[in-house]
């Protein structure tokens, strides 16, 4: 039972993992709360719908979504984002809730407020441990998260474009004075970050079989908890963060009979840790 | 009674260890300096002074009161007032206002004064001294952000003299400054003392801390490694060695 | 006198401007970023709830106790915000919220998804449209005695520059309590008016949606300024009337202006920055160049 609850568990924080990525590396190099990601990943879900419903492979759905989430997010980091940046916080922030709002309504517009399926699994096949279960939807959720996040790593730490988004998240303007193109560093992050979130989309809408125009509200501000729990900006701690969120809202909710919302328990985890480290867990004053 | 008592303090941040111990103390109404290469703790003996950064080890005790525990406002209330070396006036207040607002320091304490307007004519007209006694008078319309930076850093003197200090920290003042700005500062560093507030001045421009100090304390690495007269400090070998023997001992 | 919609709105929108001034002293005044304040509203309005319900206390009895309490409970749940700055401090109080919602939902004591219901008005329409008024006006002389006293110039000088505040004699943490604590204690008001004048509330109504369209209001209008706090409530209460024949699009239209003002016009329609006020000031200027003084 308990392997059981720890196998979905992880199935959900690492999609949660995968949407607080991007949101963690847009604050690293612009220091921008990022709500209307959770409007890309939600994009993202529609995305993959569409082109499955003319072409129904599930490989060629994610690839085209995270192309074209990675395009949205690069808009959105230039005609949104850039503008503001010299301006106070809150201005950023409000500017991506409206846009997070916006988004969900034209989804709505588009393509109604119902519950749409998305059956696109590829049949991976379920395998079965003693007791335990995977699915094959969390055999799927777990193949792409891990591939993604190989990549993700192999970028980071194995290439020149890696080392230069690291060096622009530690200090925009020293990397700015050592000759990165830092306006490019920074549109990668978006780039990146924003077609991890549309494969997120695509996964969940795949794992639920549903798509639906608010499927982004509770991501978009539980994903908040996530990188603060792994210190703003620090890609393995919201990795961590990640998982350790899904895996305790799922053993929680399913071992004991607590009443109490499972979005709300984030809140709680990230509150009483802030009360004891002001700057997250992995994170430095 | 020893005005202001340092004794063997220490600050550790993440196991680098910023101050080492150091240990030296001022009379009342003198004008000791703190020099030292960069990194060698100065700014950080000052936060520590007033209250920003707690100690590792390590006491303070000023007019023989311990206050190496207290928080920041304790401490400018106790009379101890200082600033930045990169200044930080309250940039969209006028400069009449950022004086106000360490003026209001004998309001803030208590429940029924923190309800009285701060905009009463006595209350205006002492901000108007203060800002007379550092020259500034004429600006006091102005917005603290529009200064040039020699009157910022005279607006943050003039802040902290609101306060009523008995001894006044300063912050490389000179840092950045034009040579009659620098002149003009350092005309009212010495009216300050005249005043009868001691003062510790961290400066880099060596000119200006010999000219002005009685005594100097040298730091390096977070250790004094020296203390003296200025012409003590100007032919000790271990204060030449810190900031010219650096380079050949690299080499 | 009105009709009794025009009366019904107006009652909401006055509580919507008491609601924009004690956000406006916690984020435009002392600088404390709040995006959980429809939370301390809901504190306010269950406390009046649970008095009125459960103790049967009157209208005028439940008032004062339901700001102390909504004022304690506001500075209890500052002291998490009291540790963290700016971004962290932005989401804490997300959390709040959150977790807040969830406490009235979960546990039974607050009425569960039914909410509370049953809460006995004293008074009609249009004499509550009275109370509400007064009130409001009563914000109003508070907020412009706040600014105006040596408090309020702390809580100004916090928002400025926490660490020039601190060694300039600012007690940081005492005066960021009292910031929470002010406006707690106007959002208690703000609730128990809520709940007498609806006479039913349910966790819905103090979700973080709310907290975004109570900031809205003081962004939209120019924070830190108390015509700006006004004007907001205003045009974000009377909003969703007009809008009401584009029902479908009201919301896009909303998230579509949040976008609009802050890339154009990020100080509000009223901010101290802002054209509106910059035009006003230069022909004021021109008629009384002689007497400027200072720079």
């Amino acid at each position: 039972m308990i392997w059981q609850q720890f196998a979905n568990g992880l199935a959900i924080g690492s999609v949660y993992a995968l949407i607080a990525l991007g949101l963690t590396m847009v604050y690293g190099v612009l220091r921008i709360l990022h709500i209307a990601h959770a409007g890309v990943y939600a994009l993202g879900a529609y995305m993959g719908l569409l082109v499955f419903r003319f072409i129904p492979n599930f490989w060629l759905a994610l690839g085209l979504t995270m192309v074209g989430c990675s395009l949205a997010g690069v808009i959105i980091q230039r005609y949104l984002y850039m503008p503001l940046l010299a301006l106070p916080r809150i201005v950023p922030l409000i500017a991506s809730i409206g846009l997070f709002i916006a988004l969900e309504e034209i989804f709505r517009l588009i393509a109604g407020p119902y519950i749409l399926s998305f059956p696109a699994n590829p049949g991976l096949g379920s395998i079965q441990w003693g007791m335990v279960r995977i699915t094959s939807n969390q055999l799927l959720v777990f193949l792409v998260t891990f591939s993604l996040l190989a990549i993700l790593w192999f970028i980071m730490s194995r290439t020149k474009l890696g080392l230069a988004m690291q060096a622009t998240c530690q200090d925009l303007e020293t990397a700015s004075v050592m000759g990165i193109n830092t306006e490019k560093i920074i549109a990668t992050n978006f780039l990146i970050g924003s077609a991890l979130a549309g494969a997120a989309g695509v996964l969940v809408g795949v794992y639920f079989n549903s798509v639906y125009p608010t499927m982004g509200s509770i991501p978009a501000y539980k994903a908040l908890a996530i990188i603060v729990l792994g210190g703003l900006g620090s890609i393995p701690g919201t990795v961590l963060g990640g998982l350790l969120i899904g895996l305790g809202e799922t053993l929680l909710l399913g071992l004991t009979d607590i009443p109490f919302p499972r979005d709300a328990l984030a809140f709680i985890i990230m509150i009483l840790i802030l009360m004891f480290r002001p700057y997250g867990l992995l994170g430095k004053e | 009674m020893v005005f202001l008592a340092v004794r063997s303090l220490t600050k550790d941040f993440y196991g680098l260890k910023a101050l080492g111990g150091v240990h030296f103390s001022l009379e009342q109404g003198e004008i000791l300096g703190i020099i030292g290469p960069n990194g060698a703790g100065k700014t950080t003996l000052f936060n520590i002074i007033s209250g920003l950064l707690r100690p590792t080890e390590g006491e303070i005790h000023f007019q023989g009161v311990p206050i190496h525990h207290l928080k920041p406002h304790e401490i400018a209330m106790g009379g101890i007032a200082r600033t930045f070396q990169i200044v930080r006036p309250f940039n969209n207040f006028t400069v009449l206002k950022n004086v106000l607002v360490a003026h209001g320091h004998r309001f803030y304490p208590g429940l029924l004064s923190l309800a009285l307007p701060f905009e009463k004519e006595n209350h205006l007209g002492q901000a108007r001294e203060i800002l007379a006694r550092v020259g500034m008078e004429p600006y006091q319309g102005s917005l603290a952000k529009n200064l040039p930076l020699g009157f910022k850093k005279q607006l943050e003197i003039a802040r902290a003299l609101a306060l009523e200090p008995s001894l006044l920290l300063l912050d490389e003042p000179m840092a950045g400054l034009q040579y009659e700005e620098s002149e003009r500062l350092a005309g009212l560093i010495r009216r300050l003392r005249e005043e009868g507030i001691s003062i510790i001045l961290i400066e880099h421009n060596m000119q200006v801390v010999m000219d002005l100090c009685e005594r100097i304390v040298v730091l390096d690495h977070g250790v004094k490694i020296a203390e003296g007269v200025p012409e003590e400090i100007r032919t000790n070998p271990q204060v030449i060695e810190a900031y010219i023997g650096r380079e050949e001992n690299v080499a | 006198m009105f009709g009794g919609y025009i009366i019904t709105v107006s009652i909401t929108i006055g509580i919507y401007i008491i609601l924009a001034i004690s956000l406006n002293i916690i984020t435009g005044y002392a600088g404390q970023i709040s995006l959980g304040h429809a939370a301390f509203w809901g504190i306010g309005a269950y406390c009046s709830a649970l008095l009125a319900t459960r103790l049967g206390l009157p209208f005028w009895i439940g008032l004062p106790l339901t700001i102390a309490l909504t004022a304690l409970i506001g500075s209890l749940l500052a002291i998490p915000c009291l540790r963290v700055r700016e971004d962290f401090l932005a989401i804490t109080t997300i959390g709040i919220n959150f977790v807040v919602q969830a406490v009235f939902l979960y546990v039974p004591f607050f009425g569960g998804a039914m909410g509370i219901g049953g809460i006995v008005s004293p008074y009609s329409t249009s004499s509550f449209f009275w109370i509400t008024l007064i009130f409001v006006i009563l914000c109003i002389v508070l907020d412009r005695w706040l600014v105006r006293s040596w408090i309020g110039l702390a809580l100004e000088s916090l928002r400025e520059d926490e660490t020039a505040a601190a060694i300039s004699g600012v007690d940081v943490v005492k005066f960021k309590v009292a910031a929470f604590a002010i406006g707690s204690g106007l959002t208690g008001l703000a609730g128990h008016l809520y709940a007498h004048f609806m006479t039913f509330i349910s966790a819905d109504d103090f979700g973080f949606p709310q907290s975004i369209v109570i900031l809205s209001m003081i962004v939209f209008g120019g924070i830190g300024t108390l015509r700006g706090a006004i004007l907001g409530a205003v045009i974000l209460g009377v909003a969703p009337e007009i809008f009401r024949p584009v029902l479908d699009y009201r919301t896009l239209i909303y998230g579509g202006l949040l976008i609009f003002m802050m890339r154009f016009q990020p100080a509000g329609i009223l901010g101290d920055q802002s054209l509106l006020p910059r035009m006003f000031r230069a022909v004021r200027q021109r008629g009384l160049e002689p007497m400027r003084t200072g720079g």
